[in-house]
Parts: C-alpha cells; sequence; structure tokens
C-alpha cells in the first residue's frame, strides 16, 4: 500500500512528485495496452455476415419481364434457365412506383446490384425512367407470362429478416441488433425473406408472403429477427423460393 | 478551486491527462476497425458504418467501466489519485462517444424509413414480457440520457449551486447508467451469435467492479473500525498521544452518527476541521497540510489550519473544532463549530490551559 504518512501526494496544480510519476507512467502504459488488447478481443467475437456484395458504385441496366409475386420482380425469361431479382427502392422502401401498366412485360430497369451466394436484387434509380418498358424495333414489348412451381406443404425453421439488407445492404443484416431496422425495412415494404441455416453451413431464402399470396400479414412482425418456425405452401418461380404461410402459424422457437 | 468559471480551468495535468484519453480511445477504436477488417474481408465485410458505432459503443462501456474502477482503486492505493482527480473528463469523454455510437446506430437502423428514427427506436420493438422482444435500444437511451445528465452538469458552477450533497447523489446515477449499460449489452448483442463470449465479457466486468466495490468498502469499515471512538453523549473525542500524528498529516476520529474529524498535526500545533471538502466530499484528513493550509487529497481544494477557511481570494469555508490536551493525549469537541469560525491551534505545552 501506498498509504503510508510519507507517501506521495498529489495536487493537480503543483509539480507531480517524482515517485508518483514512475507510477502514473506504468498505469498509463498499462491502460494503452489494455484498451489495446480489449479493443482486439471484443472486436474478434464479431462473426461472419455471409458472402454479400452491393454493388453500390455505377448503376447497371437489367432486362426482364416485371411480375409481382407479390413482391416485384425483374425475370430474364430470355435465358435458358430464368432467373429473377428483387426489385427495392433506394433506402428502406419497396417498389412505391405505379408498375401496374408493367406487369408481365418486358422492361429495363437500371440500379445497384445486391447479391447473396447466386440470389439477387436491383435497387432502382430513384429517378421514374429507372423502371420503364423495353422498346423494341417493331415498337411493341413482349411479355411471356411465367407459371410458378408448387413444391407441397412444408415447416421450415429460420429467421425473418429483411431482403434488401440481408442480401449486402448491410452486414450483417439479420439477429436481434438488426431487429428495428429489419421491422423498418419490411414495414417499408422491402419482401421480407425467411433465411434458413442449412446442414452444410450455408443459408438459404425463401420469400414470405401472406397465405392468400399477397405480402405478408404484419401480424407476423413481432416475430422479425426472432427464431421462427412455419408451415405453408412453398412454390418456386425462376429460381425463387416463396412461402405462403399464416402469420398466426409462425412459432417463436 | 475557483473564484470565476471558465469551461476548463486547463492545466498541464489535466492536458496530460486528455491525451492519455484520446489516445487509449483513439486506439481502441481504431484496433477495433482494423481487426474487423483484417478478420472479414471482400464479400465477407462488416459494413463500416456497422464496425464503426460496434466500436465506439464498445469503447463507450470499456470506459464506463474505467471510470467506476477508478473510486474504488483509489480508495485501495492513494497512487490511483491522481486518476479521479480528473476523471470527470473521462464521465464527458464517455458521453459523446456514448453519443456518437446512438447517433450511428439510430441514423443507420432507424433512418431511412417509412417513419421517423425517433418513432421507429420507440415502436420497432415493444415486447417488454419478452427477453427477446425487449427494446435492448430503450436502456441504451437510459444510460446516454443519464451520462448527458452527468456531462451536463459536471462543471464546478453546477456543483456550486446544487451542492455538494446533490451533486453527488446526481452522480450516483452512473451506476444506474452502468446497469441500463449491462441490460443493454445482455438483450442486444447477447442475444446474437457472438452471444456466449459477450456473456463472459459482460460478466467478468461486473464481477471486477462488484470486486474492486466490495474491496474497497470492506477496506473502508476496517478503516472505520479503528477510528471510530464510542463517544455517545461524550463532549470530546480520545485522538491520541500528539507524537502518533506525523507533521502536516492528520488522524481522522468520529463520533457514532456524525461527520467525521480531521485532526491535524502542522509547526504550529494541533487543528481540527471537519473531513468532508466542501467541494465534492473528499477525505480531508487523508491531505496534508501545504503553506499552512489543509489540502484535500481528491481536487486540491486548501482550508486555513486556523479557520477552516480558504485562502483569498477564495471564499469557502467548513467547520472546525477544538482541540485540548488532557493527561498527554490529545481530544477533539464533537461540537462542530460554524464553516469559517477562527480557533486557536493547540500548541505544545497547552495541557493547562485547555485541561478541564
Amino acid at each position: 500500500m501506498a498509504d503510508g504518512d510519507d507517501a506521495p501526494f498529489y495536487v493537480g496544480y503543483l509539480p507531480v512528485p517524482r515517485r508518483l510519476s514512475r507510477f502514473l507512467w506504468i498505469v498509463v502504459g498499462a491502460n494503452l495496452c489494455f484498451f489495446l488488447a480489449s479493443a482486439a478481443i471484443l472486436a474478434r467475437t464479431m462473426s461472419d455476415p455471409g458472402p454479400a456484395v452491393w454493388n453500390d458504385g455505377q448503376a447497371r441496366q437489367f432486362r426482364g419481364t416485371i411480375v409481382a409475386w407479390p413482391y416485384p420482380m425483374l425475370i430474364d425469361t430470355e435465358a435458358a434457365t430464368p432467373s429473377a431479382l428483387l426489385l427495392v427502392e433506394v433506402g428502406k422502401h419497396g417498389v412505391n412506383r405505379e408498375f401496374g401498366a408493367l406487369r408481365n412485360k418486358r422492361v429495363v430497369a437500371s440500379g445497384w446490384t445486391l447479391d447473396r451466394g447466386g440470389q439477387r436484387m436491383i435497387e432502382l434509380e430513384p429517378q421514374p425512367e429507372s423502371l420503364a418498358l423495353e422498346s423494341f424495333a417493331d415498337g411493341a414489348a413482349t411479355d411471356r407470362p411465367l407459371t410458378p412451381k408448387s413444391l407441397g406443404v412444408v415447416t421450415i425453421r429460420g429467421e425473418i429478416v429483411d431482403s434488401k439488407c440481408y442480401l449486402g445492404a448491410m452486414k450483417p443484416g439479420d439477429q436481434k441488433t438488426h431487429k428495428a431496422c429489419a421491422t423498418l425495412c419490411i414495414r417499408g415494404g422491402i419482401p421480407p425473406v425467411l433465411v434458413e441455416r442449412l446442414p452444410s453451413g450455408g443459408t438459404r431464402c425463401t420469400l414470405l408472403a401472406n397465405i392468400d399470396g399477397g405480402p405478408l400479414d404484419p401480424a407476423a412482425f413481432d416475430r422479425i429477427a426472432e427464431p421462427v418456425e412455419m408451415t405453408g405452401e412453398l412454390e418456386e418461380l425462376a429460381g425463387v423460393r416463396r412461402l405462403r404461410v399464416r402469420a398466426d402459424a409462425i412459432r417463436r422457437l | 478551486m475557483s473564484v470565476g468559471y471558465v469551461a476548463v480551468q486547463w492545466s498541464p495535468h489535466k492536458r496530460r491527462y486528455d491525451a492519455v484519453a484520446t489516445a487509449c480511445v483513439v486506439a481502441f477504436v481504431a484496433t477495433w476497425v482494423v481487426t474487423g477488417r483484417m478478420l472479414w474481408k471482400g464479400e465477407h465485410a462488416i459494413s463500416m458504418e456497422i464496425l464503426l458505432l460496434r466500436g465506439l459503443g464498445a469503447c463507450a462501456a470499456v470506459l464506463l467501466h474505467v471510470i467506476l474502477a477508478i473510486g474504488p482503486l483509489a480508495r485501495l492505493d492513494r497512487r490511483f489519485l491522481p486518476v479521479l482527480y480528473t476523471r470527470r473528463h473521462l464521465g464527458v469523454m464517455t458521453f459523446l462517444i456514448a453519443l456518437a455510437h446512438a447517433a450511428l446506430a439510430i441514423g443507420y437502423y432507424h433512418g431511412f424509413g417509412v417513419v421517423s428514427p425517433l418513432v421507429s427506436l420507440l415502436t420497432s420493438s415493444t415486447s417488454l414480457t419478452s427477453l427477446h422482444g425487449f427494446p435492448f435500444e430503450w436502456l441504451g437511451v437510459v444510460a446516454l440520457a443519464i451520462l448527458f445528465l452527468m456531462a451536463a452538469t459536471s462543471h464546478d458552477f453546477w456543483l456550486k449551486h446544487m451542492g455538494a450533497r446533490t451533486w453527488k447523489r446526481l452522480h450516483m446515477l452512473v451506476y444506474v447508467a452502468y446497469a441500463a449499460l449491462v441490460g443493454h449489452v445482455a438483450l442486444g448483442a447477447v442475444q446474437t451469435d457472438r452471444g456466449a463470449t459477450y456473456i463472459w465479457i459482460v460478466g467478468t466486468g461486473l464481477v471486477l467492479l462488484s470486486g474492486l466495490h466490495i474491496a474497497a468498502g470492506l477496506r473502508a469499515a476496517a478503516i472505520d473500525a479503528g477510528q471510530l471512538m464510542p463517544a455517545e453523549g461524550d463532549a470530546w473525542i480520545d485522538v491520541g498521544p500528539p507524537d502518533e500524528i506525523p507533521m502536516d498529516r492528520a488522524r481522522i476520529v468520529a463520533a457514532r452518527g456524525r461527520e467525521r474529524i480531521a485532526v491535524f498535526r502542522h509547526k504550529d500545533g494541533f487543528s481540527a476541521v471537519t473531513n468532508v471538502c466542501a467541494h465534492q466530499g473528499g477525505p480531508l484528513g487523508e491531505g496534508k497540510v501545504i503553506d499552512g493550509c489543509i489540502t484535500c487529497p481528491w481536487h486540491g481544494w486548501q482550508y486555513k489550519v486556523g479557520d477552516g477557511c480558504s485562502p483569498p481570494p477564495f471564499t469557502e469555508k467548513i467547520p472546525t473544532h477544538a482541540v485540548r490536551l488532557t493527561r498527554g493525549r490529545v481530544e477533539v469537541s464533537t461540537v462542530a463549530q460554524p464553516p469559517g469560525t477562527a480557533l486557536p491551534p493547540l500548541r505544545a505545552g497547552a495541557e493547562e490551559a485547555h485541561d478541564g
């Protein structure tokens, strides 16, 4: 103990006693080491947010048929195997522009892609012309209706997240600390997805819709970012899986 | 001590203190960001804003632990007193870092949506009865509000106008802020896949802080047990032989149920004052007589040995106590004289005059 009566006495406006000065330099060094070490240790607890990329540099153009399932998607029907890209607006908003006249029509969409393991999305540029009918030499636009394939009734366990953050807008875009953001995104029309952790270690996304095929019932929003199990009708369209489910059939694990 | 108010009364000590604290904060956040970037790269990289807000949050939490550790450390080993001296600077720094963390979190998690960030903050989760759904952000807001209150009232202006006792009580809310912080982390980050490690980290911090406070409390109790005199009803307390009090130092005594008294030995004899500094309630009896003034070990506030008045131009005053010599032992009166009352020091050979 340094509590003896001959212990150096410190007053802030007087010179620091030599013996105390040595001790204080040790305290300074120890503190710096402590802060460096604790930052390195704590930072190492952060886990892998997954392989997701938000290409938010130069906007690109994409061509395809626009469908609402119930969330708008751009499907490249010209490819041998049709593939779909979900469409969203800038910020935490689903497509909020009028696109009814474009349904099942060939369109050109310009924006930035988000991609997670081949599951893709386009964040549309904010100007209205970023989603427009594709022009052809003969002046006509073509469409090619697609039919979803039923995969039967299934029970899936996973976590409800918003697709935009999860596909790369925010990393990590899942779990409790992201709950508020995911809720705000889904309220704003960003398609909700169920993230299923596969035995292989990877993940799989399934779009969530209401049992009648419309957008997910807001009653299910309380279950966002929680471990859940749900049973519903599974379908597939252009490589995108969709589960039609009742809100009361979503159970917290 | 001051006769006027300025934002910060800078001294070389305070500049060095702030420089070290800033270096620690910068080192922490930089290490955090670099570690995060090295750990997860390319497609797996964590968003920079998330990395930053996590780093700032963790830094504020670590700083709050340091702040709470300084008090008991200084009690256990007085060599830590210089760290206590400017602790409020650490408090203000912690608030600013926590504010930056909150601004990033509210901006990115609650911004850019269909409702305002504050509405989102209050409505995104309201499952108050569920540990999993509990809005951990609210606990962060509580901690931040308390840190703001403490930072805003940290200046001596507020200390003077609120009174040391009220000010101290207000600043004891730091423990509520700490509890809110633990809840914020336990119901937030712990409930992610980092949970297991975080439980250990938060638990270790809690155990260390509790251990330090208990150890400091036990030591204070042991000191009290050695100093408290069973003097109920007695007007005078035995302090001991004059030679047992070191020159320019004090012995602390107390009658049960009363404020402690510090009996100082100095070149003119013996004088007694309350043990409580008028500034922040620091233990004057652990101080030293410098230039004829009792000097508080916490922040260097001074009082003249003869009358308990701060030297001009300062105006603070503390109660004084009469001292006498009885059968070769120093005794001090339990009756506190009004602050600033001049009492002649007990000089050697004064037994005849005071005995009675």
